[in-house]
């Protein structure tokens, strides 16, 4: 059975629970440090190949446990929406219109430093969404793995699920707490649509306003349903359309404007 | 996921000890209330995978199903939902995100492979578009709440 064959992985889930929330939650200046992030840290430093802790199987297994255990943290975000559902009905606006946030925010930061460290095509599949499993689906469908749009996709879903965590964890408590915006207002932003990314940033709000907990949950849970819910399809529909408009509108597939200029920029290397 | 509901079941019993143990060592509590708050959670994962696997209801994400039956559980007036919401406020949100990240931790290493053949251009943008995403709905958050008057 499972627990025989693959005790490593569950004594070590077991043991970087009791470290990393016996270190606890530590706060230095605008940085919060969570639990999640020692455990995430810390696992991700003994599956590291080189130590030879985990076999290869073991770490697959580890990977198809995540989607299953994730939803019993969305059964718990779920059951904080239900108290709060007249509140969240007050601010359906707010929650519609955080989505185009989510949506559009991957291309409005993500491009312009595609084109700065010129990238090309990749700059499609990377920067159309947060580039979650669905999200490689899609681009997979459209372009095939192999071309410079997937490559793109793989590249920043690797990426994401190596440092996406912790970055959002990072950045979303150093904005929480320089308190230029509401905690519902961040609770929304966390909804982010990856469940690891989502998780991770929500704990920073929750730890920067632990008085507004409950709240903050509800509000999140919401804004990721939103995401969970529409997300494939906008990104389909949507996000992919105008992200390869934009790109072509930029650098100039039809203009040479750009690509002389970027020439240039190479000749002078 | 594959329709093994075996292991499903294995998991989440795993998944609910490990919450046991960061909630207790978090935030402590009673361990009967510990145990009651985890099992209710667990067994609401579990009805909300079995109906996200009906016909027709198939179609959409498996978390939408569970998230979904979860709200429903816990609206007023619901039958029961008083008593669910009261019992697994004993299980706290971020106890339960610690075994999960374990977990996502432990499967990193076979990530490492694919990420040494990347570019190292692929982390600045990797990092620009997760901000981006927080960012930009935070912003629009904000500006929707003023408007709808929440604060």
């Amino acid at each position: 059975m499972d627990l025989i064959k693959n005790w490593r992985i569950h004594f070590f889930a077991l043991l970087l629970v009791i470290v990393a929330e016996k270190i606890g939650i530590q706060k230095f200046g605008l940085i919060v440090f969570l639990p999640l992030f020692y455990a995430l840290l810390f696992g991700g430093i003994i599956s590291f190949p080189k130590f030879k802790l985990l076999s290869d199987s073991n770490m697959a297994r580890a990977g198809q446990f995540m989607p299953i255990a994730m939803l019993v943290l969305m059964v718990k975000i779920g059951l904080g929406i239900g108290p709060n559902l007249h509140m969240l009905m007050h601010s359906g606006l707010a929650l519609i219109m955080q989505e185009f946030g989510h949506f559009f925010g991957t291309l409005l930061f993500g491009l312009p430093v595609a084109l700065l460290v010129k990238m090309k095509r990749e700059a499609i599949g990377a920067c159309y969404s947060i580039d979650r499993e669905p999200n490689v689906a899609i681009i997979a469908e459209k372009f095939g793995i192999f071309s410079p749009e997937g490559r793109g996709v793989m590249g920043m879903y690797i990426c994401g699920t190596l440092f996406g965590a912790l970055w959002v964890s990072i950045l979303a408590g150093i904005i929480a707490k320089l308190g230029i915006f509401h905690p519902y207002a961040l609770a929304m932003g966390a909804g982010i649509g990856s469940a690891s990314m989502m998780a991770a940033s929500m704990g920073s709000i929750i730890a920067a306003h632990p008085e507004e907990a409950q709240k903050i949950q509800a509000y999140a849970g919401a804004a990721n349903l939103m995401t969970t819910v529409v997300g494939v399809y906008f990104a389909l529909f949507i996000s992919l359309p105008v992200t390869i408009k934009v790109y072509e509108f930029i650098t100039g597939n039809k203009s040479s404007k750009t690509s002389a200029a970027t020439e240039v920029l190479n000749h002078e290397r | 996921m594959k329709d093994n509901w075996s292991d499903i079941i294995f998991i989440i019993v795993i998944t609910c000890v490990l919450v046991i143990v960061a909630n207790l060592l978090s935030y402590g509590g009673k361990l009967s209330d510990n145990l009651l708050g985890s099992a209710i959670i667990g067994a609401i994962t579990l009805l909300g995978l079995f109906i996200a696997r009906l016909p027709l209801l198939n179609k959409l994400p498996v978390v939408f199903w569970v998230s979904l039956t979860a709200v429903i559980l816990s609206i007023p007036g619901v039958p029961g939902s008083e008593w669910i919401v009261e019992q697994t406020k004993h299980i706290n949100f971020l106890p339960i995100t610690t075994p999960i990240l374990a977990y996502a931790g432990l499967a990193l290493g076979k990530e490492i492979d694919g990420f040494k053949k990347l570019s190292w251009r692929i982390i600045p943008v990797c990092l620009a578009v997760a901000a981006g995403s927080f960012i930009c709905a935070t912003l629009m958050a904000e500006l929707m709440l003023h408007v709808e008057g929440i604060f």
